[in-house]
Formats: structure tokens, sequence, C-alpha cells
């Protein structure tokens, strides 16, 4: 049971810089995601606090024991590679045991611990098997098993579902939470993934150029996003960015269409945000302003509008029972609640209501 | 009634390209190809095929060209009596490459894990260097050996060849088993490491027994590069320290080529490598281009 | 992320280079070292029927000589160029043929392709010694072959006629290379992406535009491997050459390889074999340039 202390936290290739000056404190018990997408530094980040990376400056510290110096044995944490870094040569329960194995536990020890944890991963049955002999969910388990086959101070995981079919991604997303919350031991999770961010973290850290963006629990991120970065990045469809204008209060797209009262000061030039889920579909005239349908999706659970708007599309999500088809027009109406206002040359966002 | 005769068929031209487009054509062409590639199988194997008969042949029948005759084994008894001692060649020429080997890939696996795994200063200059050797015409190399063995009373000595077989072994050994420690997941290797392995543990808890397959391929490969060597052997040996390959010589006596006893020893030379190549074959092409084709 | 490297600094400093120090040495001591040594030669009178070696120093002078006063120098050079010109052509064009005669797979085809391993494990020196048994002028199989193809040549004795003689050693060493060759080309043929080519069938090409248009520019790279290596093993040509003809008739087949053998053994010149074998090291030095460009492109393409 520890804490994660990174302060001030480098990693630089020549020129190219893969973590940029990054402190981040990991609570206690706490189920930290780093989100962001390929190249952000996620990786390395988890890499350095496993050791399998040099941080180029910076301290990282596990407890109260600064590790810079510690090769990864010694830094007692277990990780799950997103390719499992299963040993072909050995049987799943030598897969399993080698952690305990290497660090000298007593053989007595060691069968009833490798035991309990693929009973735990419902791996028992296929203890004398070689890893080539399993499917790639059950490969899974078994990297996971190694991991919690001792009690380490932290879990590291590099996109573990990232290899499995989306159903199998599904199922083994509420093991990975289940399994975390029985455990309660500080866990870092790497992934690309929004939805595996959102479902399993306390605390989600979306990073992007080495840099962390916005750090908050999964509602922050998503109701509360820092910039145009997060909200664009969180969030399926992805949420809508209409150019436009702020005049007296009224946002202007840059059409010159007046959409919908946002207050504040005028600016020549925003970006307002608006996912699909905050707009509502009506019949022609009785929104906030009138659209013709680009394309009509029906995806079952609901039904997906992707509509002109202006030069730009936008996509609004409508009822699953809505039907319509391509070139009708209907009326599209924002929520007031859940508007978000960016500046487009810094991508920060600009705090509607303060003025 | 002579125009009441079987009506003559008569193919347009059109319908004569009809009659090759399509299947028919196809079927034309890969009969062809079967018919070419027998051939082609035919011609590389006649060589082989005809020595191997010729080693059954008497010396009276070998000096014939026919196909029927009747076999015998006599020629491989021959070639192991006095004076061409086949036995004592053989000999050496087991003790060489074994040793040869035995020496290069615990040398060639260290320093491929290290390339495979480091980044380390002058790398590429290394690896260059190491490949250029094995472009290096072995008249260079041999020149000052040919001198320092003679100052060291190393020549016809089997120690000095296996030091200068050492110098073509080495770098395809190397090359190769990089090859097959860069296809081993760095994934697995960083999991023994957090789970709580030794740089020196990871390596042989780990890296040999998953390169294992690997090593074996390359002792295969430098054994047959050893055992079919020739220009340093011609050059360091005379009598004591004679390879097969060199002993084929012995058979060009005064009276010709001593043809039944030199196919026999020929069969004697290629049959092992012809056994082990196989064993092998998936990577021999990989090993003799040293990676820059997989 | 594909813009991070892909190897990750581990913090084991000293290991890393201990692991390479062995086979660095061993590398220096039986290949480094006696082609510096060589070089050093080159520059000396070194002659083995005296006791001290090398003798006097003589600057360029081994040089010269082979360039002004040694037409047999100049002979083995013209051999060996001819020759390696004949074979990299020959063995790459009959070899591009076969594999794409066999690369389709099945049993007939990988069976074959089994059997190219054969010829591949036989030592050169051993081809040679067949190939002179097959060309023998009285029992020879090829030489009665043909006799029969092509009357004119029934009865001629092929070692003895220099031209013949330079034909044997090149069919030997095609026959010798093309197995290798060929796996090497099913290989490139195999990664050439299959969908490429359905491709250019769907559109319309015909077999051979297919070839020329698609297959063909895919495979250069391989085509292009496998001919600096075979160009860099033709130069160096010697054991077939040592088991067949000896260099004869005359010094119609003498490679430099075999020249170098001759000067510095018969004739015991080793200062001045050293020289010319460092002629021959220079072409090498630019092949292996090429080659080494290839390997390493191929692992930062990976």
């Amino acid at each position: 049971m520890a804490e994660i202390r990174l302060k001030n936290l480098t990693k630089r290739w020549g020129d190219f810089i893969g973590v940029d000056d990054q402190s981040l404190d990991i609570h206690d018990e706490e189920f930290l995601v780093l989100l962001g997408p390929s190249g952000c530094g996620k990786t390395t980040t988890m890499r350095m606090i496993a050791g399998l990376e040099d941080p180029t400056a910076g301290e990282i510290w596990i407890g109260d024991r600064m590790v810079n110096d510690d090769l990864p044995k010694d830094r007692d944490v277990a990780m799950v590679f997103q390719n499992y870094g299963l040993y072909p040569h050995m049987t799943i329960y030598d897969n399993i045991a080698y952690p305990l194995k290497v660090r000298g536990t007593p053989k007595a020890d060691i069968k009833p611990r490798v035991e309990r944890a693929a009973e735990q991963v419902e791996l028992t049955e296929f203890l004398h098997r070689k890893p080539k002999a399993l499917s790639g969910g059950q490969r899974q388990r078994v990297a996971l098993a190694r991991a919690i086959v001792r009690t380490p101070k932290v879990f590291l995981m590099d996109e573990p579902l990232s290899n499995l079919d989306a159903k199998l991604r599904v199922t083994m997303r509420a093991e990975l939470k289940h399994l975390s919350r029985a455990l309660q031991i500080t866990t870092v999770y790497v992934t690309h993934d929004q939805i595996e961010a959102m479902t399993l973290a306390d605390r989600v850290a979306v990073m992007r150029h080495g840099i962390i963006q916005q750090l908050g629990t999964p509602d922050d991120i998503y109701n509360d996003p820092a910039n145009m970065f997060v909200a664009g990045f969180i969030g399926s469809p992805a949420m809508n960015l209409i150019n436009g204008s702020v005049q007296s209060g009224m946002f202007i797209t840059t059409g010159g269409t007046k959409l919908v009262g946002i207050g504040g000061p005028d600016r020549e030039s925003a970006i307002l945000g608006v996912r699909a889920d905050d707009m509502s579909v009506h019949d022609a005239g009785e929104g906030d302003i009138d659209v013709t349908i680009y394309a009509f999706e029906n995806t079952g659970e609901s039904t997906l509008l992707t509509v002109q708007w202006g030069k730009q599309r936008v996509i609004a999500r409508g009822d699953r029972h809505l039907r319509k088809e391509q070139d009708d027009v209907v009326g599209i109406k924002l929520n007031p609640d859940h508007l978000y206002l960016f500046d487009p040359e810094s991508g920060d966002r600009i705090r509607m209501g303060g003025a | 009634m002579t125009d009441q005769t079987t009506p003559e068929i008569e193919l347009s031209e059109a319908q004569a390209s009809e009659f090759w487009t399509g299947k028919r054509k196809q079927r034309f062409w890969r009969s062809i190809q079967a018919i070419l590639i027998v051939l082609a199988a035919f011609v590389m194997l006649v060589p082989i095929i005809w020595i191997f008969l010729a080693s059954f042949k008497s010396h009276v029948e070998v000096y014939q060209l026919r196909l029927f005759f009747t076999p015998t084994l006599e020629n491989y008894g021959t070639v192991f009596e006095e004076p061409y001692n086949l036995g004592a060649k053989l000999y050496n020429s087991t003790i060489v490459a074994f040793v040869t080997v035995a020496f290069a890939i615990p040398i060639a696996t260290m320093a491929a894990y290290s390339f495979s795994r480091f980044r380390l200063k002058f790398e590429t200059t290394i690896l260059v260097v190491i490949l250029a050797t094995q472009f290096v015409p072995a008249v260079v190399i041999i020149l000052p050996f040919f001198i320092m063995f003679r100052d060291l009373g190393l020549l016809d000595t089997r120690i000095g060849l296996i030091m200068v077989n050492l110098a073509i072994v080495m770098p395809f050994a190397i090359w190769m088993i990089k090859g097959f420690i860069d296809g081993i997941p760095m994934d697995t290797e960083e999991a023994a490491m957090v789970d709580g392995s030794s740089r020196l543990q990871v390596i042989k808890n780990i890296v040999l027994p998953m390169a294992a397959p690997g090593l074996v391929t390359a002792s295969i490969f430098c054994f047959i590069l050893a055992w079919n060597e020739f220009l340093f052997a011609l050059f360091l040996t005379n009598r004591d320290a004679v390879t097969l390959p060199i002993g084929l010589a012995l058979f060009r006596g005064e009276e010709g080529d001593l043809w039944n006893l030199l196919s026999a020893a020929g069969i004697i030379i290629m049959a092992p490598m012809f056994v082990l190549a196989l064993a092998i074959r998936k990577y021999f092409v990989q090993g003799m281009t040293m990676g820059a084709v997989r | 992320m594909s813009h991070i490297p892909p190897m990750p600094t581990m913090r084991d400093r000293t290991l890393k280079y201990l692991l390479v120090l062995p086979a660095v040495l061993v590398v220096f001591a039986t290949a480094v070292w006696p082609l510096i040594e060589s070089l050093r030669f080159s520059f000396y009178q070194g002659r083995t029927d005296r006791g001290d070696f090398p003798q006097n120093w003589l600057g360029f002078e081994n040089y010269t000589w082979a360039f002004l006063y040694e037409p047999p120098f100049w002979n083995s050079v013209y051999v060996t160029g001819l020759y390696t010109v004949v074979t990299v052509v020959l063995t790459t064009a009959f070899a591009l043929g076969l594999a794409m005669l066999l690369a389709p797979g099945g049993k007939l085809r990988s069976g074959v392709q089994t059997l190219l391993i054969l010829p591949f494990a036989m030592s050169p020196a051993l081809i040679g010694v067949s190939f002179r048994f097959m060309f023998n002028p009285e029992f020879g199989l090829f030489d009665a072959f043909f006799g029969v193809v092509f009357p004119p040549l029934a009865d001629v004795s092929w070692l003895a006629n220099p031209d013949l003689a330079f034909a044997v050693i090149v069919m030997a060493d095609v026959w010798g290379w093309i197995p290798f060759l060929t796996l090497v080309l099913i290989g490139g043929l195999a990664s050439v992406p299959q969908d490429t080519i359905e491709a250019a069938q769907v559109d319309g090409a015909s077999g051979w535009r297919v070839f020329k248009d698609v297959t063909l520019p895919q495979l250069l790279p391989v085509l292009a491997v496998v001919i600096i290596l075979k160009a860099i093993f033709s130069l160096k040509t010697f054991d077939q050459v040592f088991m067949l003809t000896n260099g004869g008739p005359g010094t119609a087949t003498q490679t430099l390889s075999h020249y170098i053998y001759i000067t510095s053994t018969r004739y015991g010149q080793v200062g001045y074999a050293a020289s010319v074998a460092w002629l021959m090291v220079i072409p090498m030095m630019v092949l292996t340039y090429f080659y080494a460009k290839f390997v390493f492109k191929k692992d930062d393409g990976a």
C-alpha cells in the first residue's frame, strides 16, 4: 500500500520530449488512469514508475522512498503488459509462480498462493498448460494473476485490454474493476480508450504532448473539461466544436446565424462546444435553428443525426424511435446548461457567466 | 457423295483465340510450369545423384558412362585405408568444426543480446565492421595468419585452424542470433524484471530458454560453414591437421582422378551436411543474408 | 508510439559493454588485425623463403609492380571481373525465374524448395570436384549431354580449352548459387503483399504486366541485396576454381584469389600478394557499404 509522487518528471530522447516536467500525486489505494492519444507520454510515465525507463529529470517516490535509482525488481511493483509478456516456455503455473520464485519465496508458500491467484481470475483448470494453448482473454488473466500473486505496493497496467476483441473487453473491464476494488492496491492504468478511463478510474489524468491537460474524477473530466483537447477527447461521439463569435451575449456562428444566448463579453472569435446528447431534435421551426440532415444513422439504442450547419457538420443524438431521411429539415435545440466556450487560439476554456 | 463427308470444323479467328483463353490456357501454362519445375529440380540434383551412384561403382565401371552397374560398398572401405586414411581427416574436420562452434556461439550470444537490447556507443559502427569482416576475402586474412603460425609453430595444427575459422563463423553467428533475440518480445523480459529478476536472471531464466531453438540453428549453420571451409585449411595444413575438403586432393593420383573413391569421399563430406541443412532449412536464407532479408 | 525509440534505456551500463567485449576481441583478432597486418605487408618486400619477415620497406612498389609489370595480375582482374558479371547476371536471372515458378507453393513446389537446400549445403570445393567429374571428356555426364544436343562439342575436352574451361567454372558457380538466390527471392516474393497483386489483376493487368508493374518494383530491394551478395561472393571465388581447373588451362580461369594464392604459396611473395589482396578489398568495401545500407534500412523501417 503506497502513494506515488512524481515531482517535475521529464523524459527526453535527444530533441524529442516524451514527458515534460510533470508532477502528479497518486493517492494510496487510488485507481488512477493515464489517458491520452498514442505518443502523449502516458506509457512513458508508467514505464518510469516501473523503472523500465530512466527519467531525464525529476523524482519518483513510491511510499516514502525515492526510487529513481532502484532497479525494477527492487521497486515492489507488479505490471500487466499490453502484450501480456508471458513466458512462453513456462506453464501457466510457472508463469504465475515466477515473481514468487525469483524473490525466494519458500516453496510451500508458492503453491497455495498461485492457486489462489488462479482462482481469482478463474484459471485453475489451465495451470498445467503453456501460454500458447490459451485464448487472448485467458492470457490476459494469466498476466493479471501474475500481478496479484504477490501483494505489491503498486499495480501498473499498460493498455491491458487493448488486444482483446470488443466483447471480451467489456467483460474483462468489469472483472478488472471488481478485482481492483477487492484488492485495494494503488493502481496506475494506461489507456487511450476513454470508456475504460471513465468506467475504471477514481481519477483520470488526460495527457497530451507529454503534459497533463487535466486531472480529475471522470465526472469532472466529462462535465467540466479544462480545455478543448479534453472536451474533444472525452465522449462519444466527440463533442461538437462550432466556430463563431460572441456578440451582445449571443453566440453567432461563422455563417452569421444567431444561435444561442450565452452571456459574457463580446469576442471576435470563439468556439462553442456542445455534446450530441445536449442537443434535442425537434420539428423544423421549433428549435434554436433549422438545419438539413446530411446523414441519418440508427444505432439501435439511439439515433445519430449528422446535420449541415452552414459550412460545418454537427452530430446530434435523437430518440431511438426517431425516423428521418437524408435532406429532411429539422430544428435543433441546445441545452443552455451544458455549453462550453473555448478560445480558438489557445484552446483554453472560457468560463461563462462569470461576467 | 463426297460432299457428305463430315464437315470440316473451321475455327474463325475469334474462336481460335477463344480456344486459348480462360481455363484451357491456364491449364496449358500450368503443365508447362510443372515440366519446367521438374526439369530444374533434375538439373539441380543430377550432379549429386551422379556422385552418389559413382560412389558405389567399381573402379572399372566408374570410367564408363553407364547408368546400370553392380553396386559395391568397396569404395567406402578403401577411402579409410592407407594411403587415403580419410578417418583422420574426418576426425580433424569434426574437432575443428565442433570446437569452433563451441567457442563462437556463447561469445556471439552474449554480444547479440547486448546489440539487440541496449544502445551502445558506436553500436552501428561495430555491427557494420562485424558484417564487413564476413565479406573480406579469405586470402587477405590468411596471409598474416600464415606468417604468424609459421613463427609460432601453429601451421598444420587444429588449434590454428580453429582460430581462423572463428573469423568466418563469428559474424554469421552474431547476426543470426541477434535476429532471433530481436524476435523475443521486450514485454516478456520487462515482465520478468518487474517480477523481481536481475538482468542476469532475465538472461538465464527467460532469454536463453526462449532463444534455444535459435541457438541450435545458429550452431548448425556455423558447423556447416566450418565443415565446408576450404581456403584456410589449404593454406595452413599439409599433413596432420588436413580436413575433409582438402582431403579430396588425395584422390588425384598419378594415373588421374580416382573417381570412385573421390565420389565416396564426397558423399561422406556432404551427407551429414545435407541432414543438418535440412534440419534448419527455414533459417538458412536468413542466416546467409545476415538480416538483410527476412 | 512510433517515434519513441523502441529500446528502453536500462541501467546496465557496464554489463552491456562486458557482453560485447569478447566478441569484439575475437572479431578484431581474427579479422580486423589480419586485415591491417596485410596492409602493412603490402608495403614491404615479404618473401617467405627468407628467415626474417617482412624484409625491406618498398612503399608502393608492390602496387606499381602489379599495375605495370605483371600481365598475370591484369589477366586475373579480367577473369574475375568477367566471371563476376556473368555469374551475377546468370544466377540472378535463373533464380528469379525459378523463384517465380516455385513461389505459389503446393506439394511439388515446396518439395523442390526443400531439395534446393542440398546444393547449397555442399562445400564449394566439392562442387568443383563434381563438375570436373561431370565434364570429364570420356565419361562425364554433362560432357556427353552437350555432345548430344550440340554435336560440335562432342569431342572437345572442356577443361583443356580456355573458353570452355571458363564456361565450366561459370556453370559450376551458377549451379551452386541458384538454389540460395532462389530461396531468398521466394522469400522476397512472399513478402510482396498479395492484395496489391490481386488489385492489379482486378484492374485488368495481364500476368506479365502484373509482374512488371507491381511485383518487380516491390521485389527490387531484395533483388538488390541478392545481387550485391552474389557479387561479393563471385569476387572472392577460389574453392571451385582451385578444384576444377586450378586456374588453367594456363591462366585462363585464374581469379584474383587464385592468383594471390599462387604468388604467396608457390612463389613465396607474401608482400606482393598482400598488395594484390588489398586491391581486392577495395571493391569489396564499396559493395559492403551498399549491403550494410540495406541491412540497417531494414532495421529502421520495422
